[in-house]
């Protein structure tokens, strides 16, 4: 099963939505399309699904044209951040409605209801209302009544945001289980990068409509491909290249990057030295299983982290050493 | 590929016919029905006696002076009862949502009593208490004269206080508590907070409220033929040139121009009720009064006063009924139920089944419409939207005008449907196409769309959407629509008393009769059985959305 969007662009009115967007996945894999709000993700999500149509571009799986084709008739599974259950139809039926669409047996739906609600661990709540289960609940219902059909992609539309933490990270990990035990090629949107790194085989990272990188989280984290990606997935430190050459020149050893990149250090890939000089502590966070230390570095400011709890109290100095492969060289943009 | 195209397009085909009929059965039924008739009372307004076209019948009309005087006197009228509704509305608003009084649901329902009514009911009541015979006017020995605009002004006033409490209240209650609690931090003191906080918030409730009265009391002709007497409004004016003179296209011309204001002041509720309602935040505080005895005893005592005026006619109205001799012999008595008109109780009946027809074909005729119209774009949806406002601006008398014009016709196909009840029901699903069009529109956008994508992903075609999904998640609407039709059905006379025969008429029209001929204990015997039925209908209305709340 390969999905293959090419060149998908779609206008509402003066604002374009979505610029241009190319990617293909395959199953089983599991994407996340990651960016912050209004930047097309629902958009593209729904592009998909086919709730509505690109204005140019083409959509394809195993090769067959499916730009014009409307949702119902592709048989893709989807799930909305909330309010999407059938609110006069048990959780039962709600599971059976898309078999029973495929006017399937009674029987058969039965069974495969019985089947999912095990699935989801809630085969006590067959003959509940939607009104009548809590927020994660739902989205449990929701997600067997998604794949009860057997769709060839999975689709969901922040399906977690709607939920409180402890209830995100159950589900969270549900749904990673219930993909990978069906093999279903999975979209994902999500605009919490934690979520994105946890779940995603790769991430579609967007920006303003736009593709900005597409990789495995473990490629967007180390090797950001500009400042934006740089910045959304997770904490950084930006320098210009002006800077690096004058306070940490070895990083340039062996680089050579276009002029106008910035270096990019994740704050754990720099190690404090007590007791040596180079920057002073500002300010320290503790964050539990981690700290972190802001420094006051003849180049600017630097952010670094330390597991655990740190030794370090604000206005100590310590060396620093960052290692030259640790250092990504993003573009400006 | 093209295996699966295949099926696709089919199924696409279902979709765009259901579409393409939800959306093309209502508007051609509205374009019959209304844009038709409508368009007919604009061109017999200009055919001449001679059957040449020119606008000699507005230049006769407006050369009479019995016709300007039937406007000032409209005009008058409608906006002293305007001024005093929006004083009485006010009033009872501010003590239900602003105040604690005791008792806020029976105020309202005591103000909502006379909406269960046929409008003469207003008349009748003023006339048992004040009238020649009144219970009043006989106690007191006092020489009042309730004919007239006195008259006209109370039964209007109480016709349309229920409509201008709700609009007025709708605005009171979108008060954001953090406000006045700020007034109360600078010290500002209970009746300034009134004046510079709450009227400003609400000017255009009030005015929303404002236009609706008036276009309500300068259309209202049941109130008029009761207790109007010789105080001539436009109204009456249209009655009198039509079924008095026979001139129905003078009568055309005065339609017309009744036309005019109502229009605009339809217009200028729909632009007020937009600023009022169009931006209601959604982390606004709600207030909730505390008791403050030197606002609350005094709008308390003021609001019951209000609301004790419908009570009472009501009341009286079916007391009325039941008493021997009105105001000799108060002795109870049935007497009166044997009613002596024609047909006896037979229009009553023609009316309970003219209304179930109309609850039926309104509630799926907005249904649809509203449906397809959610599914079209923009700029196709705006000019019917228009349309379908178009209806409320139009004055009963008018619309009932427009079907002799349009149906009236022998030859013409539709001239089959003309003196039969299924025309009547039609009439009155025309005439108040716009408030269920509005509620309708308003239950359709309730329903989620992400539950009709998911039903769409999961391979429902629209019809089935509609069976599954749209309809139970808007059943109460539909219920709301349905009963309101009835409702209105049951107690409308304006537009109906032109396409009344001798073997279909309906119950208002009998009550009139009955009240012209001196009968007015019968009339009020007949008024009471058809109020028995409304609030039957309300209370099964009730009913019908307590069981689907608890069912969701
Ligand atoms: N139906 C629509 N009509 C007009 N503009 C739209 C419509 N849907 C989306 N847009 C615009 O397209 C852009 C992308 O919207 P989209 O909903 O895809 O963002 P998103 O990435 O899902 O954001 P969020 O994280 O807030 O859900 C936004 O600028 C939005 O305003
Ligand atoms: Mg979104």
């Amino acid at each position: 099963m390969k999905l293959h969007l090419q060149n998908i662009t779609k206008e509402f009115g003066p604002v374009v939505a979505l610029d241009d967007v190319s990617f293909s996945a395959e199953a089983p894999e599991f994407i996340c399309l990651l960016g912050p709000s209004g930047c097309g993700k629902t958009t593209l999500l729904r592009l998909i699904a086919g709730l509505s149509m690109p204005d140019r571009g083409q959509l394809r799986l195993d090769g067959e044209d499916l730009t014009r084709i409307p949702a119902r008739d592709r048989g893709f599974g989807i799930v909305f951040q909330a309010y999407s259950l059938f609110p006069n139809m048990t959780v039962a039926q709600n599971i059976g409605y898309g078999l029973k669409i495929r006017g399937r047996p009674t029987a058969e739906i039965k069974e495969r209801v019985g089947q999912l609600l095990d699935l989801i661990r809630l085969p006590h709540l067959a003959d509940r209302y939607p009104y009548q289960l809590s927020g994660g609940q739902q989205q449990r219902v929701a997600l067997a009544r998604a794949v009860a059909v057997d769709p060839k992609l999975l689709l969901l539309d922040e399906p977690l945001s709607a939920l409180d933490a402890k209830v995100r990270t159950e589900l969270r990990a549900e749904i990673r289980e219930l993909q990978q035990r069906l093999g279903i090629l999975t979209i994902m949107v999500t605009h919490d990068q934690e979520e994105a790194l946890l779940l995603a085989d790769r991430v579609v990272c967007m920006q303003h409509g736009k593709i900005a990188q597409v990789g495995t989280p473990g490629e967007l984290y180390a090797t950001p491909v500009n400042r934006f990606v740089a910045d959304f997935m997770g904490v950084s430190n930006l320098m210009e290249q002006s800077t690096i050459r004058q306070w940490a020149s070895h990083l340039l050893n062996g680089h050579t990057p276009p002029a106008d990149y910035i270096a990019c250090i994740r704050p754990e890939d720099i190690t404090l030295r007590p007791g040596a000089t180079g920057a002073r502590v500002r300010q320290v966070h503790f964050l539990g299983n981690l700290s972190r230390i802001e420094l006051d570095w003849p180049g600017g400011k630097l952010v670094a982290e330390e597991a655990g709890r740190t030794s370090l109290v604000p206005g100590a100095e310590v060396g620093i050493d960052i290692a030259p492969h640790r250092c990504a060289w993003v573009a400006p943009q | 590929m093209s295996a699966t195209a295949a099926p696709a397009w089919r199924e696409l085909d279902i979709d765009k016919l259901f579409l393409g009929f939800c959306l093309f059965v209502p508007l051609t039924a509205l374009t019959i029905f209304f844009a038709y008739p409508l368009l007919t009372v604009v061109t017999r307004s200009l055919t001449e006696a001679d059957g040449g076209i020119g606008i000699g019948n507005y230049i006769r009309i407006l050369n009479a002076p019995s016709f300007w005087r039937a406007t000032v006197n409209s005009l008058v009228m409608s906006l002293s009862t305007t001024a005093a509704v929006l004083m009485c509305g006010l009033v009872v608003a501010y003590a239900v949502h602003r105040c604690k009084v005791p008792g806020r649901a029976l105020l309202l329902g005591a103000v909502s009593l006379p909406l269960l009514a046929p409008s003469l009911v207003q008349g009748l009541g003023l006339i048992f208490l004040l009238g020649r015979n009144g219970i009043v006017t006989k106690t007191t020995g006092l020489d009042i004269n309730i004919y007239g605009f006195w008259g006209l002004l109370i039964a209007n006033g109480l016709y349309a206080l229920p409509q201008a409490v709700l609009i007025i209240g709708a605005a009171l209650r979108a008060a954001d508590a953090r406000i006045y609690e700020a007034a109360e931090i600078l010290g500002t003191s209970g009746f300034r907070k009134f004046v510079d906080i709450t009227l400003p918030n609400i000017k255009f409730g009030l005015l929303s409220a404002g236009f609706i009265v008036f276009t309500v009391t300068i259309t209202d002709f049941g109130n008029a033929a009761t207790i109007g007497g010789d105080y001539a409004i436009l109204a009456t004016e249209i009655y009198n040139q039509v079924v008095g003179q026979m001139n129905f296209n003078l009568g055309a011309v005065v339609g017309i121009l009744l036309l005019l204001p109502t229009i605009l002041s339809f217009y200028l509720e729909r632009v007020a009720s937009q600023r009022q309602f169009g931006s209601v935040s959604d982390s606004a505080v709600p207030l909730v009064p505390t008791f403050t005895p030197k606002r609350d005893v005094p709008m308390t005592l003021a609001a019951w006063l209000v609301a004790l005026l419908p009570v009472v006619t009501v009341a009286i109205v079916i007391y009325g009924s039941f008493v021997w001799l009105w105001p000799y012999r108060f002795d109870l008595t049935l007497k009166h139920y044997a009613v002596k008109v024609a047909g006896g109780y037979d229009p009553l009946w023609t009316t309970v089944q003219i209304s179930i027809v109309a609850g039926v074909i309104g509630s799926l005729m907005l249904f649809a419409l509203g449906f397809s119209l959610q599914r079209l774009p923009r700029h196709i949806v705006k000019p019917i939207y228009f349309l379908c406002l178009l209806p409320a601006a139009v004055p009963g008398l008018v619309l009932g005008l427009a079907y002799i014009f349009a149906f009236n016709v022998p030859g013409l196909p539709v001239y089959a449907l003309y003196g039969t009840a299924t025309l009547l029901a039609i009439c009155n699903v025309t005439h108040y196409w716009t408030q269920g069009f509005l509620t309708t529109m308003t239950g359709l956008r309730q329903v989620p769309p992400t539950l009709e994508e998911s039903a769409a992903c999961l391979g429902a075609s629209l019809p089935r959407l509609v069976r599954d999904v749209i309809v139970p998640s808007m059943a109460p609407t539909l219920v709301s629509v349905f009963f309101f039709m009835f409702m209105r059905s049951m107690v409308t006379l304006s537009a109906v008393i032109f396409l009344i025969t001798a073997s279909v008429s309906v119950a208002s029209v009998s009550i009139m009769r009955l009240d012209e001929a001196g009968f007015t204990s019968q009339a009020a015997a007949y008024a009471t059985c058809t109020m028995g039925i409304v609030v039957v209908a309300s209370v099964l209305m009730r009913a019908c959305l307590w069981a689907l709340k608890r069912k969701q």
